[in-house]
C-alpha cells in the first residue's frame, strides 16, 4: 500500500506492507539511520521519532498510521538552532557515550524543551528526569543528559 | 634519538607538565553521534543485501539425531539454512577450552544454543523460518544447579571430560589452620550472586561482504577484531589474511560483545561464504538475551579471621561459578575472582579453591568486572563483619590491612609502586562525611525509613593475567598536510578511548594541534593491540600509540637539532609550534612539509611487549597482573521497612587509576558503572525455568535502571598513583566503579537494617523478608 507523509520537511510517498512498522520503513526504505532498532516492542526507546512534534516509538507504529502526518528525526534537525544548541551541549557535558540511544534521547529532550519554552512554563529537574524515563541508556548517561537539558533551557530563557 | 619503547614511556611518564593531557577535552565522536552520522553495524545495510538469523535450541540438553531444514526452506523468501554440516573449516570456537561449536553438533547443551543459520530476504520470513528449523532429539536430563552438577557423574554436560567441573583454581599461602588459630575473631558465611544481562541497547549483528578486496570483510559488534579474524579464518578454513574484520561504532559492549562478537561475525561470514552475497546477520532482543553469555552466577563460602588489634590473619574461600553449557571465558573469570579473593588487603594465610562448573544453562561470560564484583561482594561483607566483631570502624579496619607500596598481595606479588588505595579511602571517608554519618544512622535506626551508609573497596588487575603474553601496538602516519592518522585495533563502544585519551596522548607527544589527530579504530588493518576489555583500552591500548608518537617526535627533534644546529635540549615542539631556544620558528604544518622534503620518516609502529613474571598454578602464587587499579565507594541508602524497597541516595567514589588523561571522560565511566552496578545489585536478575530457559528475555520483565533510578553521584576523588609502563602513567578505569557497587550497597543496607545481607539482588521481596520481623 502507498503511504505519504512529511519526513524531515519533505513529502515522501512509499509502498509498504500493510503490517509494516515505521521503524522498518524509515531504516530499510528511506535510508534513515539515526532511528535505531533495540527491542521492537516499545520498551527501550532507541527508535523514537517525533510524530507531529511529539516523541513516539516507531516500532509500535504501523507506517500506514502516519499517512499525511509529519515525522521528524535528527537528520531533519541539523539546521534547527535549538537542536544544534542542545546537541552541542550534550557534547560539552559528555552526555554521550556509545551513542546508540543518543538521537532518540535528543529528540525526546528537544520536544520537551520546546514544550516548556513555548508554554512559558518553568521546568524542574524532576520533570526532566520523568521526561526521559522512556529512553533507556545502558551506558548510564542520564545525569549528564539532565544537566545538558537544564543548561540549554537556562540559556534559552535568559537569552535576549 | 630514541626508538626504544621503554625510554619513550619513561620520558613521557616523567615530563614536567602537560598541555592536553589532564584536560577534559571534548570527545571527537560526540557530534557525529548526536546528529546520527555515526554508523553502527546495521547502518551499513544496503538494499539487495541478504538477512540472516539464528535458529536456537528450545531444549536444555539433548542428543541431536538430525536437523530437518526442509520446512524452513519451504517458506517463500528463505534461501538457505546452514547447520554444522555446512562449516567448511573447524566447528570449534571455545576460548578457554575447546568445548564449543559455532553451530550445535552432536548435542545441544542449553536452551538458546545456536543450531542453524537461516538466510533470506525479509525479516518476517526469517522470523517464521527460525521456528521451522526442526531438530529431532533424544532428550537428556538437564543439570541446572551447579552444586548438584559438581556432584554428579551420571549426567555430564560434556561426556568427554568425565566431570562437570570444567576448571579449578587454587591458592595456598602460609598455613590457614595456623592463621585461624592466631585469630581472635572468625566469621563465616555463604554468599550468592546471580546472572546479569548486559542489555547493551544495540543487539548483536554482523555484516559479511564476500569478495571485497578479494577476501571476506566482516563488520561486527565485536570488542576484538583480530580475534574475530582468527575465529572466522578457522571456521571457514582460510588463512587469517583472507579475512578483514572491522568494528564500527558499537552500541555498548560491557564484555558481552567480547564473547559473542567473534561468534556473530563467524556466523555471518559463514552465510556470506555460502551465498556469495553480502549478508547481515542480526539478533533480536530475545535472541540476544537467550544466546549470549552472562555475568557469572556464584556461590561463595568465605571464612576469615583477624586478631584483636585488627590484623587480618587468614581467609579460607570456596568459589563456585555456574559456567553454563560451555566454558567460554569462565576459566579466566574464575581465575580473576580467585586471585582477587582477599580484596586489596594484606593477608598472611590463605586457602582458596575455585570451581567452574558446567550446567545446562546459558554460558557464563565477560561482563564489566569479570568475576570481581561477586567476590568483592563477599570479601567486603566479611571485612564489615570482622570490624563489627572487633568493635572497630569498618574504614579504620580496612585501612589497617590495606595494600600499600611495598606490600605483598594475596598471590605473593610485591607491589613496589602505584598503590594509591590507602590515600583514596582516607580521603573518601572524610569527603563523604563517613565518620559522622556512620554513627548517626545507627542511632537513628527506628521507624519506617532507615538510613544506612556502607563502604567497599576493590582492586582490579589491569589487562590479561599471569604470563599470558600481552602487548600493545599501533601504526601512525603523519600526512603531508600535517594531519596525523593512527590505526588501532582498540574499538569504540562508548568508553571513548579512541575519541578522547588516544587523541590527547598523540597531540601531547607529537606536539601537534589536537584537531589534526584522527584515530582509525577497531580494524584488523591496524596492528593487533589486543582486545578492548579488562580496562585496557587506554591503559594498555594507548602504550603502542604513545611509543609510535614518541618515535616520530624524536626523529623530528633530531632533525630539527641538526637543521638549526642546536643541541636537542634547545628544541621544543608544543601545541602546533616549533621553538628553538625558546624562539617560535615554524608551525607544525611547516615542520611536516620540511621533514618530508628532507627525508624524515614520519610513519611508525609502536610495539611494546609487557614485562611479566611467572606464576605457579598449583599454589596460586606469583605474578598475577602487570598493574592494579583501585577504587573505594561510599554509598548511602534508605530502606523502606514496610515494602523492602531500597533507595540509593548518594554515591561517593574515589579512584586510584594512575594518570587521569581526561577527567570528565573518566567520570562518565564511573557514573555509568555505578548505575549499571546499582541495577545489578537491586533490580536485575535473569530467571530460568525448569528447562533452563530464560523467562524474562525482554525489557518488560528484565528491568534495568532508568533515569528515575539514578542516585546522586558525587564528584570522584582521583589519586594519581602512576604506573611505570602505563601511557603517561595511566591505569584502567572502565570496569572499576562497578566492582565495589554490590558490596557498597549491601554494606549500607546491612547498616540500615542491622541485619547482614548475603545474597543478591536486593529486591524488595528479599529485603522485606529480612525486615518484616523488625519492630517499626
Amino acid at each position: 500500500m502507498r503511504v505519504s507523509f512529511r519526513l524531515n520537511g519533505s513529502w515522501v510517498s512509499v509502498d509498504v506492507e500493510p503490517g509494516e512498522i515505521l521503524l522498518d520503513t524509515l531504516r530499510l526504505r528511506l535510508g534513515i539511520r539515526s532511528v535505531k532498532r533495540g527491542c521492537e516492542r516499545g520498551e527501550c526507546g532507541v527508535c523514537t521519532v517525533l510524530l507531529n512534534g511529539e516523541p513516539v516509538v516507531s516500532c509500535l507504529l504501523l507506517t500506514a498510521q502516519v499517512d499525511s502526518m509529519e515525522v521528524t528525526t535528527v537528520e531533519g534537525l541539523g539546521s534547527d538552532p535549538l537542536f544544534k544548541d542542545l546537541a552541542e551541549e550534550f557534547a560539552r557535558r559528555f552526555s554521550i557515550q556509545c551513542g546508540y540511544c543518543t538521537p532518540a534521547i535528543l529528540l525526546t529532550t528537544y520536544a520537551y524543551i520546546r514544550k516548556v519554552y513555548e508554554g512559558k512554563r518553568k521546568a524542574s529537574v524532576e520533570e526532566i528526569v520523568k521526561a526521559i524515563e522512556g529512553n533507556l541508556c545502558r551506558c548510564g548517561t542520564y545525569p549528564r543528559v539532565v544537566r545538558a537539558v537544564v543548561n540549554t533551557l537556562s540559556r534559552l530563557t535568559t537569552a535576549p | 634519538m630514541s626508538e626504544d619503547p621503554r625510554t619513550i614511556i619513561q620520558r613521557w611518564l616523567s615530563a614536567e607538565g602537560y598541555i592536553v593531557v589532564g584536560r577534559s577535552v571534548e570527545r571527537a565522536d560526540s557530534l557525529d553521534k548526536a546528529l546520527g552520522l555515526a554508523k553502527f553495524v546495521e547502518d551499513f545495510f544496503e538494499e539487495g543485501y541478504l538477512l540472516a538469523r539464528v535458529a536456537i535450541s528450545r531444549v536444555p540438553h539433548a542428543r541431536i539425531l538430525n536437523i530437518d531444514t526442509e520446512p524452513a526452506l519451504r517458506i517463500p523468501g528463505i534461501l538457505k539454512v546452514l547447520t554444522y554440516l555446512d562449516v567448511p573449516g573447524e566447528n570449534q570456537v571455545g576460548y578457554a577450552i575447546p568445548d564449543q561449536p559455532l553451530l550445535a553438533e552432536g548435542k545441544v547443551r542449553y536452551f538458546g544454543e545456536p543450531l542453524a543459520i537461516v538466510v533470506g530476504r525479509d525479516p518476517d520470513a526469517l522470523a517464521r523460518a527460525v521456528e521451522e528449523v526442526r531438530p529431532r532429539y533424544e532428550p537428556l536430563p538437564a543439570l541446572l544447579d551447579p552444586l548438584e552438577a559438581m556432584e554428579r557423574t551420571d549426567v555430564l554436560v560434556h561426556e568427554e571430560f568425565g566431570s562437570n567441573v570444567a576448571f579449578r583454581t587454587r591458592v595456598r599461602k602460609g598455613n590457614v589452620e595456623e592463621g585461624f588459630s592466631k585469630a581472635d575473631v572468625v566469621v563465616e558465611n555463604t554468599y550468592r550472586t546471580h546472572h546479569q544481562e548486559h542489555l547493551y541497547l544495540e543487539p548483536e549483528a554482523a555484516l559479511a561482504i564476500p569478495d571485497l578486496e578479494n577476501r571476506v570483510t566482516v563488520l561486527a559488534t565485536i570488542q576484538y577484531p583480530h580475534l574475530g579474524q582468527k575465529i572466522i579464518a578457522k571456521v571457514l578454513g582460510l588463512p587469517a589474511g583472507m579475512v578483514k574484520v572491522v568494528a564500527p561504532y558499537i552500541g555498548g559492549g560491557f564484555g558481552g560483545k567480547d564473547d559473542e562478537g567473534p561468534l556473530v561475525a563467524a556466523r555471518a561470514a559463514l552465510a556470506a561464504y555460502h551465498l556469495r552475497r553480502p549478508v547481515l546477520l542480526f539478533y533480536t532482543r530475545e535472541d540476544s538475551i537467550q544466546i549470549h553469555p552472562k555475568r557469572e552466577a556464584t556461590v561463595i563460602r568465605y571464612k576469615s579471621g583477624a586478631t584483636r588489634d585488627g590484623k587480618l590473619m587468614a581467609i579460607d574461600v570456596t568459589i563456585i561459578h555456574d559456567t553454563g553449557a560451555y566454558a567460554n571465558r569462565g576459566p579466566f573469570i574464575l581465575w580473576r575472582a580467585t586471585m582477587h579473593a582477599s580484596g586489596p588487603y594484606v593477608v598472611p594465610h590463605a586457602k582458596i579453591d575455585g570451581y567452574c562448573v558446567y550446567t545446562n544453562k546459558v554460558p557464563q561470560g565477560s561482563f564489566r568486572g569479570f568475576g570481581n564484583p561477586s567476590i568483592q561482594f563477599a570479601a567486603e561483607a566479611q571485612m564489615d563483619l570482622l570490624a563489627e566483631e572487633l568493635g572497630m570502624d569498618p574504614v579504620e579496619f580496612r585501612l589497617l590491612n590495606m595494600l600499600r607500596p611495598g606490600s605483598t598481595t594475596l598471590t605473593d606479588q610485591v607491589l613496589t609502586s602505584s598503590v594509591g588505595v590507602h590515600e583514596a579511602l582516607r580521603k573518601l571517608a572524610d569527603y563523604s562525611g563517613w565518620w559522622v554519618k556512620r554513627r548517626q544512622y545507627r542511632v537513628e535506626r527506628t521507624g519506617r525509613f532507615r538510613r544506612g551508609i556502607g563502604v567497599a573497596v576493590a582492586w582490579h588487575g589491569n589487562s590479561t593475567s599471569r604470563a599470558v603474553p600481552d602487548w600493545s601496538n599501533a601504526y601512525m602516519q603523519v600526512a603531508r598536510d600535517g594531519s596525523v592518522v593512527v590505526y588501532t585495533g582498540i574499538v569504540e563502544m562508548g568508553q571513548g578511548s579512541p575519541s578522547s585519551s588516544h587523541r590527547q596522548i598523540v597531540a601531547e607527544v607529537l606536539g601537534c594541534p589536537l584537531e589534526k589527530v584522527k584515530i582509525v579504530f577497531g580494524t584488523t588493518e591496524a596492528p593487533d593491540a589486543g582486545a578492548t576489555h579488562a580496562s585496557r583500552g587506554t591503559s594498555v591500548g594507548a602504550i603502542g600509540i604513545l611509543v609510535a608518537a614518541g618515535r616520530i617526535r624524536s626523529r623530528l627533534e633530531s632533525f630539527l637539532s641538526e637543521y638549526f644546529n642546536v643541541p636537542l635540549e634547545g628544541i621544543q615542539i608544543r601545541d602546533g609550534k616549533v621553538y628553538v631556544r625558546g624562539e617560535p620558528k615554524m608551525s607544525w604544518e611547516e615542520l611536516v612539509t620540511l621533514a618530508y622534503s628532507r627525508g624524515v620518516d614520519l610513519s611508525s609502529t609502536g610495539y611494546f611487549f609487557l614485562p611479566k613474571g611467572t606464576f605457579q598454578e598449583d599454589i596460586g602464587r606469583g605474578f598475577a597482573y602487570p598493574a592494579y587499579s583501585f577504587i573505594a565507594v561510599v554509598t548511602e541508602v534508605e530502606v523502606d521497612t514496610y515494602t523492602g524497597r531500597v533507595r540509593v541516595l548518594r554515591v561517593y567514589p574515589a579512584l586510584a587509576a594512575g594518570r587521569i588523561i581526561n577527567p570528565e571522560a573518566v567520570k562518565t565511566q564511573i557514573e555509568g558503572a555505578v548505575i549499571q552496578g546499582l541495577g545489578y545489585t537491586l533490580m536485575e536478575r535473569l530467571i530460568f525455568d525448569h528447562n533452563g530457559r530464560i523467562v524474562n528475555d525482554n525489557l518488560t520483565d528484565y528491568v534495568i535502571p532508568t533515569s528515575l533510578d539514578v542516585p546522586e553521584i558525587e564528584e570522584t576523588i582521583f589519586v594519581e598513583d602512576l604506573w611505570e609502563y602505563g601511557p603517561l602513567g595511566a591505569k584502567g578505569v572502565g570496569e572499576m566503579a562497578l566492582i565495589p557497587m554490590p558490596a557498597s550497597i549491601a554494606n549500607a543496607v546491612s547498616h540500615a537494617i542491622g541485619i547482614r545481607v548475603t545474597e543478591l539482588p536486593l529486591t524488595p521481596e528479599k529485603v522485606y523478608s529480612l525486615v518484616k520481623h523488625l519492630e517499626r
